[in-house]
This record gives structure tokens, sequence and C-alpha cells, in this order.
């Protein structure tokens, strides 16, 4: 406010000055600049800038949170990344155990005819489509991504005239279904900010009664694949049926070995922070020949199944939640630096502007003082 | 002989410890363990478990899942285990008349079964703090 007083005491100064021993050449003047760009020129050229100054320097004081606030959500995000990964390594001995029990009651059980409900293949009519998506945005398109692959698969499953239905888990899914009516969507539910048991049970409940109860015939998980800290793939997992043959496989016939467990792991390299991801290969000790089956082996693969398919959902969950995180955290990595770029470059014009006006301001003085003498 | 039990959630390890003696809900029907039992596999119905730590009972809700003896090892996978000691009894009694009441309510077959296991699991929850006291 200083200086644009200071200016236009300035830049009055010698109109006025000049006003009295030239009143003729100042009237001619004022003549000449009042229709083309005189008074507009006189109020607007001290206006503009000054209200550009200040804009630049709002601007730059703008530009300056932003660059705070992305900074903290960075952080933020990259400590959270690692509590991900606890959550990881802390389900790791149940998913372990499970999948020896597994392996070996399966072996057990090959001869056998086994039909339990999960695994009953019917002819599809009706899909299911499970969408994992996060809480909140300013992720880059981790959100959006996950959305298209979803929106892709339906488009699909139109194409080949099966039914469909969407389970949405996440508040920025169920925002995007909630717009768009003509999606069917069984139910809405929420992800906590850490996936635990309870949200994967509270999914799992409703996929399975969905399919126990015949009213879909297959169910696919979409969810995001945590590839590394800058890498995440959005996938299509096949929950429902479970193979006969083995909680191993997906439908789909590609084998997924169970007994090799990944994991990732968030490390420090060099101050930076780096994703490793180690793949376990659990052995998968022969446990006592002579064990006995306390209920039929139909019974048991009942009990396990449900497990199996909790802790598969869980793992997505999870998985997601790790890309999430991720994707905010390049997000915001980047947004931190746009942030100081702009910012460089609007104190680059603010102090070229100040400076021009300040040399503009010197050659005003000094005119008017030569006018003087 | 030592026993040694553990039991697994998808989220923790809820209890790795030595015990005397266990009674475990199966399927079908409760099956008590005591050191070098037979070697068997079975699934854990949603109920309670009662360990026994020298002459000290104690009890947690367990919500189904799959147990393994053998070789004086337990290991018990089961979605979800609370000890009756961190149970809110007025919580679980609360959740306890919600499930009632939803399944009063339930339609169709698919809300049934929901309803259905909605409330053994609250039900459980209430028994493992009532055989505390």
């Amino acid at each position: 406010m200083s200086s644009s007083n200071l200016t236009m005491w300035a830049s009055s100064k010698p109109s006025i000055s000049d006003a009295s021993p030239l009143s003729f050449r100042a009237s001619v003047g004022s003549i000449f600049q009042l229709p083309s760009s005189g008074s507009p020129s006189r109020a607007n050229p001290v206006a503009p800038i000054q209200c550009n100054l200040r804009e630049l320097r709002d601007r730059i004081d703008s530009v300056k949170n932003t660059q705070k606030i992305t900074e903290a959500m960075k952080l933020v995000a990259a400590a959270k990344v690692r509590r991900a990964q606890e959550a990881v390594v802390n389900g790791r001995p149940f998913s372990e155990t499970l999948v020896e029990v597994l392996y070996n009651i399966n072996e057990q059980l090959q001869i056998e005819d086994v039909d339990a409900p999960l695994t009953s293949v019917r002819p599809v009519k009706k899909v299911a489509l499970v969408v994992v998506t996060g809480d909140r945005g300013l992720c880059g398109g981790f959100n959006n991504n996950i959305i298209k692959k979803a929106e892709a698969r339906i488009a699909e499953l139109k194409g080949l005239g099966l039914d469909y239905t969407v389970i949405s888990v996440g508040k920025k899914g169920n925002s995007y279904f909630l717009r768009r009516p003509y999606i069917p969507v069984d139910k809405f539910l929420e992800g906590g900010t850490l996936p635990t048991a309870k949200e994967a049970q509270a999914i799992a409940d409703d996929v399975f009664s969905l399919f126990v109860s015949e009213e879909v015939d297959k169910v696919e998980l979409l969810y995001t694949k945590f590839v590394s800290l800058v890498k995440s793939n959005p996938v299509i997992h096949t929950l429902l049926p479970l193979s006969p043959k083995g909680e191993i496989c997906d439908l789909n016939g590609n084998c997924v070995d169970a007994a090799e467990d990944e994991f990732f792991r968030l490390t420090t390299k060099e101050g930076k922070l780096t994703v490793e991801r180690d793949v376990v290969r659990t052995e998968t000790i022969d446990f006592s020949p002579i064990l006995q089956f306390e209920q039929d082996p139909v019974q048991i693969l009942d009990a396990l199944l449900p497990l199996y398919l909790n802790s598969q959902i869980l793992r997505a969950l999870q998985e997601s939640l790790a890309s999430e995180l991720a994707a905010r955290m390049s997000a915001m990595s980047n947004a931190t630096d746009n942030a100081s770029e702009l910012k460089k470059s609007l104190s680059m014009v603010y102090n070229r502007r100040r400076q021009a006006k300040i040399t503009g301001e010197i050659l005003e003085i000094v005119a008017g003082a030569n006018a003087l003498t | 002989m030592t026993l040694n039990l553990c039991v697994l959630t998808p989220n923790r390890i809820v209890w790795d410890s030595e015990v005397k003696e266990i009674i475990l809900s199966t399927n079908t029907g409760q099956i008590g363990v005591l050191p070098n039992h037979a070697p068997i596999a079975t699934a854990v119905d949603i109920g309670i478990l009662r360990i026994r730590l020298n002459d000290q009972w104690l009890t947690m809700a367990l919500m189904g899942g799959f147990a393994r003896i053998g070789n004086n090892e337990i290991t018990i996978l089961v979605n979800d285990a609370e000890k009756g000691s961190d149970i809110d009894p007025q919580e679980a009694q609360e959740t306890l008349e919600l499930a009632e009441a939803n399944l009063r309510k339930a339609e169709g077959k698919r809300q049934t079964i929901e309803a259905n296991l909605a409330l053994r699991r609250a039900r459980t929850r209430v028994e493992a703090i009532n055989a505390i006291s």
C-alpha cells in the first residue's frame, strides 16, 4: 500500500509540476492522452501493475502454502505406507499357516470328489464385481484407473450378454456409482483407514451370501495391485467360485502358486524411500501323515474356504491401500516439485516487475527534476 | 510334555504360548485337548474357546475357522478372535439385540443367511463374557 501511494504521489507530482510552467504542453498532452489512453493510462498502468504485483505476491504466498500442504501429505502418505506394510507383515503368520494347511488338505483330498458350496461352478448368468477404490482423492490417477477398469469390465460383460452387479468399496467408488444410477450396485461399503479383518469380513459375508443364494454365479475382485512405489496395476481377480482343484488356481486356469507369497517392504536407500518386494516361498512341510479329520473333509474345506476368501479380500484391501498411498506419495511429490518451480518462476516475474516499476519511478523523478531545472 | 497353543487371525497373533488344556467348539461339538493328543484337523465353529493356564480358565470368542492339532502344537486359524476380558459387555449385549431384531426383519434367503451369521457371532461374544463371571 505504501508503495502504491508513493507511486501515485510520484506520478502525480510531475504532472502537477509540469502543469504550471508548461500548461500548454500539459493540456495538449492531456487532450491527446485522454481519449485514447490518457486517464486509463494514468489510472490503469498504475493500477494493474499495482494489482498484478499484489496478485503476484498473493499467488506466491498461496503456492507456498500449497507446497507446504503437499509436502506434508507426502510425508504422511510415506508414514502410512509403512503402517500398511506392517499390517501385511502382521498378517503373514496367518496366511502362511493357512496356505500350508490348505496345501496339505488339498493333497489329501485330491482323490476324493469334493463338493463344497464355494467351489460349485455354475453356468454364469450374473457376475458380481467387487470394486475397491480409495476413500480420498489427491492421489493421481489411482481411483480413476480402477474405475476405468471396472467400466471396461462392465462393458465387456454387457457385450457377453451377462447380468452384473457392483459391490463398491471405498468412498470414491461409492460417489462415482451413486452418480450413475444405471449401474446396479448391490452394496456400498466404506474402507477404513487401515483395512482389518472386520472390513474384509463384511465384504466376504456379502459376497458369500450372494454366491451361496445363487444370486450371482461368479464374483470378481477389482483392485489395484501394488507393484512398487511408482507402479501399481489395476487387476481383476476371480474370487468365487474357488476351483475345486485348488484354492491355489484361479478360474481362468492360470495357476497361482499360493505357496509363493509376496510382500513388500519399505526401506530407505540413500536417504530416499524405496520399496523392496520379497518373494517368500513358504515351505510346505508335510505334516503328520496320520492326521485324522475330525469331520468330513468336505466340512473342513467348508471351514477353510471362507477363511481363504477372507484372507484374499483382506490382502486385496491391503494392496489397494498401499497402492493408494504410494500413488498419493508420488502425486504429492510431483505437486511439491511443481509448486517450487511455479514459485520460482513467479518470484522471478514478481522481482522483474518490481524492479521495472522502481526503475520507472526513478526515471519519472529524474525527468521531473530535470524539467524543473 | 507341554502343549503349545497358537491362535492366528488375519490381523495378528492373538495367542502364542503354552497352555495346560483347551476346550474347543468344533462343528461336531466340543472337544478337549490335553498334551499328547492324536493329530487331528478340525473345523472350528463360531463359538467359545476355553483355555486352562494352570488352574485358571480363560475364554475367547472365536469367529469360525480351522484348527490343526499335532505334535503338541495347536494351531487355530480363525477370522477373528477376541479374549472374553477384552469385550465390552454392554456393547456386546446391544449388538446381540440388534442382531436378533435384524433376523426378525430379514426377508429372503440371502438376508436370512447374513442375519443368522451375525446373530451367532453376537451370541458367542456375550457367552464369552458370561463364562468368566
